[in-house]
């Protein structure tokens, strides 16, 4: 197990490489220049050119690459050339935000998709089942962007339940320390703050979960559905084990292992950043950011975020592979298999 | 249970994962949020709630320093921190005393001897004083100016140098005369004063941790979220009624809206007419702001047959600006008469663009040959135009289709356009231009400026930029003023441009929220507002 995971881990350097320069050139090649963007509508050609300069970006393309390497390597990802703030520094001080929305989001999803995709399975051709179905499809099928504006304009804007946006109210923000908010209002006992911030996250955490939910039910069922079908489950019940105990135990059990796959899949997604639900809500996440970062030609916080997504990515589908082995532990990953 | 301990599992393993991340991507870092101030444990969220404004805009500024930020979003949070030498009128441009109490202009024009408030403070307690506008004149001054000073050149590209006669007395030598430099001073980019003491403790960069002179004082930035201010109890001048300010970002127009029926937010802006019922019929009302800005139609005047006067002329003929202003912004955008905003001295009921006149139009068009027009355009709405470009070309092509010429229209995105109208291969163009200072240069000069991404009817006029360059010479008043009316006839008269709007700033505010108001350049001074 250790050799295996010390493999992935090495493997993430040839991704990593892979998706830089991927990044890099789309950025480079196809960004307009961020000169008059930095420097506004006053700015002069000789001011241009001297800022091209002090940033690098008068050198060869193989070089601001061969920059930028040695740079990460080293953890220094250069400095915003729109805020003149460190890369890492404005990368560290939105991420909570994401990774805080994305838990939230895969727990709701994955707690809903899992107990709606097992009794869809369990009742085949019920009522429940096509409901749970149809209710998977709209999951699907509604962008979120739309969805998020109907749920803020309902719970917010109509019935005044819940907030609109942001991460919490501003007169009851705690000193930044984590910056996830649920731990820095546990961690200062304030009890006002810490339901507050639950309900800040419960609307865009369902906006956002929606579509990994209906993805997780549609998982969840079809994997059940083959499970229930094998011979094992049909020996549990000549056993007499109680029905509860097949579905929990012996079914959902081994249905797990295609639907790890699944939440591992979307959790990554969702730690990239999740653009619309962002700007809707005023989510201050990273995937908002990035997006007005390439759109204001910041390369180095562009290249700086797609390099730290990719690490998520890889490793989250390492963390997969690890959960199933406590899942099942006939998956050891072997000598022979390595 | 097994079941509950594998789940448990997974999300503990999410959560290392995340852990691990940060140190794969370089090491962990704290947040760049500054320390908030832990609130007493007497204080409650409903009495915070009475002693706090909060003021929801669309983006994040872009920093808080500000000889180092181009942008609106920047700009009305520092201007409650920061002050100028001088400020603006509220209802117009027109400049008044601030930090200097009353300055003299030599007779040539090249120094301007200012006299300070004496015993202002930075909020850092340090002394506000003649070294204090050196010190922040000469940063953006040669040889210390840097490239990403986005407005020194604009502010003080005019200065030779600058002396400190004694403690409250500044001298500022002109490289050549200059009358714009004093609205110059009363800008909100460039010109405030900062404390010397912030900037010598942090690297010349104070984005991040602004100190001015002004009511409020900055407390914290938390990146994406908001930036939080609070009254500053040593403040020279009145003291701000409202002792907390929150400037919430919210990107999202629609949730801002909501943000304001649902109280998450005192007052918002960028709003559009499309909104307006909606935030009156939840009980909030509405503040129309005039814009100091110019939307128009230009002609490239370097290209036949649009060299000729009388053919310009005769298209502006065939646009009935005023229907199509009401028409295509709802109220919510002034037909403009003039390139000068009506608050902005220069201006005067007396200019006129030539008027209506299809018939009149048709038969100048037809005698002078003229059959087809092309037009370019930006698709995006832009701040002086919330309808779009596009919208705003196919209103005059149905004009002009009228008058017996047909036009056609190719449209790009904002960056693309203004690759092709420095290109310059078209009849017609559509622009804009938002000021920077209130001085009526500002605007004249873009129909004389050598750059054609700036004059973009490509007008080279040796009368007008003699005007242009006396303008700028004459001392301010009403003779220099005159030189501007003046200017405004003679491109009317020339048909340069057809100036069609001036665009509306709306924003939304509760109906508790008492003495809202948005200055046309842009910014909001929320010392004076208060929630009863």
């Amino acid at each position: 197990m250790f050799k295996y995971i010390v493999k992935r881990i090495l493997m993430l350097i040839p991704v990593l490489l892979g998706v830089s320069v991927i990044v890099f050139l789309i950025m480079r090649v196809f960004s307009p220049d961020p000169a008059p963007i930095v420097l506004g509508q006053h700015a002069t050609v000789e001011a241009a050119n001297a800022w091209r300069a002090a940033n690098g970006l008068d050198a060869p393309l193989y070089i601001q690459f061969f920059n930028f390497i040695k740079g990460a390597v080293t953890g220094d990802l250069g400095t915003s050339y729109y805020t003149k703030t460190p890369v890492t520094q404005e990368i560290f001080s939105r991420f909570p935000a994401t990774i805080e929305l994305a838990l939230a989001a895969i727990i709701f999803a994955s707690l809903f998709g899992i107990i709606i995709g097992v009794v869809s399975a369990v009742k085949k051709n019920s009522f429940f089942d096509h409901a749970g179905m149809v209710l998977a499809l709209i999951g699907v099928s509604m962008p979120i962007f739309w969805l998020g504006i109907l749920l803020i304009i309902l719970f917010a804007g109509v019935w005044h339940i819940l907030p609109s946006g942001g991460r919490i109210d501003p007169l009851l923000q705690p000193m930044a320390a984590s910056g996830f908010y649920l731990i820095d209002t546990l961690a200062i006992g304030d009890t006002e703050a810490f339901v507050d911030v639950l309900r800040h996250l419960i609307l865009p955490a369902l906006a956002l979960g929606m579509y990994s939910m209906a993805i997780i039910t549609r998982m969840t069922r079809s994997s059940m559905l083959e499970t229930l079908n094998q011979d094992y489950i049909r020996t549990a019940r000549a056993k007499g084990v109680s029905e509860g105990k097949v579905i929990s135990h012996h079914a959902l059990r081994n249905a797990m292992i295609p639907v790890t796959t699944v939440i591992g899949l979307q959790l990554g997604s969702l730690l990239g950043g999740a653009v619309l639900t962002e700007t809707v809500f005023s989510w201050p996440g990273i995937g908002n950011y990035t997006v007005e970062c390439i759109l204001k030609s910041d390369f180095p916080v562009v290249q700086g975020v797609v390099l730290l997504i990719a690490c998520i990515f890889v490793l989250i589908n390492l963390v997969v592979d690890v959960v199933y082995a406590f899942i099942d532990p006939r998956i050891k990953f072997s000598k022979k298999e390595g | 249970m097994k079941k509950s301990k594998r789940l448990l599992a997974a999300v503990l393993a999410a959560v290392i994962a995340c852990a691990g991340l940060t140190a794969c991507a370089g090491g962990s870092k704290s947040s760049t949020a500054a320390e908030s101030g832990a609130a007493s444990a007497a204080d409650t969220s409903k009495s915070r709630a009475q002693d706090t404004l909060i003021y929801a805009q669309g983006a994040d500024p872009r920093g808080l320093d500000p000889a180092l930020v181009d942008d609106g979003e920047s700009a009305k949070i520092m201007v409650n921190i920061y002050e100028g030498l001088l400020k603006y009128d509220k209802d117009s441009t027109k400049v008044l005393p601030s930090l200097a109490e009353s300055w003299d202009v030599s007779d040539d024009g090249l120094t301007y001897t200012f006299h300070l408030k004496k015993g202002v403070k930075f909020q850092d307690g340090t002394d506000f004083n003649a070294e204090a506008v050196k010190f922040n004149i000469d940063r953006q001054l040669a040889p210390n100016v840097t490239e990403d000073m986005g407005y020194a050149g604009f502010v003080f590209g005019s200065v030779k140098d600058v002396e400190a006669v004694d403690e409250n007395t500044v001298k500022i030598n002109m490289k050549a005369a200059c009358t714009p430099f004093l609205n110059n001073l009363a800008m909100c980019l460039g010109a405030p004063m900062v404390s010397p003491k912030a900037l010598k403790d942090n690297n010349n960069n104070v984005n991040e941790h602004p100190v001015g002179t002004g009511p409020y004082k900055f407390v914290s930035w938390t990146k994406g979220q908001n930036v939080v201010l609070t009254r500053n109890d040593e403040y020279w001048g009145d003291k701000a009624l409202t002792k907390n300010v929150i400037f919430k970002f919210i990107k999202d127009n629609s949730a801002r809206v909501v943000a304001l029926s649902n109280g998450e937010a005192d007052m918002i802006d960028g709003i559009d007419a499309t909104v307006v019922s909606q935030i009156e019929s939840a009980g909030n009302k509405i503040y129309e702001a005039p814009g100091m800005n110019i939307n128009y139609l230009a002609y490239n005047t370097t290209k036949a047959p649009f060299t000729d006067a009388k053919v310009r002329a005769a298209v502006s003929q065939a646009i009935n600006v005023p229907e199509l202003v009401k028409s295509l912004y709802q109220g919510y955008a002034d037909p403009a008469t003039s390139v000068l905003p009506t608050f902005m001295e220069g201006y005067d009921e007396s200019i006129k663009q030539v008027a209506f006149d299809q018939a009149a139009a048709k038969s100048a068009l037809a005698a002078a040959g003229v059959k087809t027009i092309h037009m370019i355009t930006y698709t995006n709405p832009r701040p002086y135009n919330t309808a779009n470009g596009q919208a705003l070309a196919e209103a005059i092509q149905g004009y002009l289709r009228n008058a017996g010429v047909e036009a056609t229209i190719d449209a790009y995105d904002w960056t693309t356009y203004k690759e092709k109208v420095k290109a310059g291969d078209y009849d017609v163009c559509f622009y804009g231009w938002t000021g920077d200072n209130g001085d009526p240069d500002n605007f004249m000069n873009l129909m004389a400026d050598k750059d054609p991404t700036m004059n973009v009817a490509r007008y080279d006029n040796a009368d007008f930029k003699a005007m242009i360059a006396k303008g700028l010479a004459t001392k301010a008043g009403d003779e220099r003023n005159k030189i501007y009316t003046d200017l405004e006839k003679k491109a009317a008269e020339e048909a340069v441009w057809l100036p069609i709007s001036h665009g509306k700033t709306l924003c939304g505010y509760r109906s508790n929220v008492k003495d809202f108001y948005y200055h046309m350049t842009g910014v909001v001074f929320l010392s004076g507002v208060s929630k009863s």
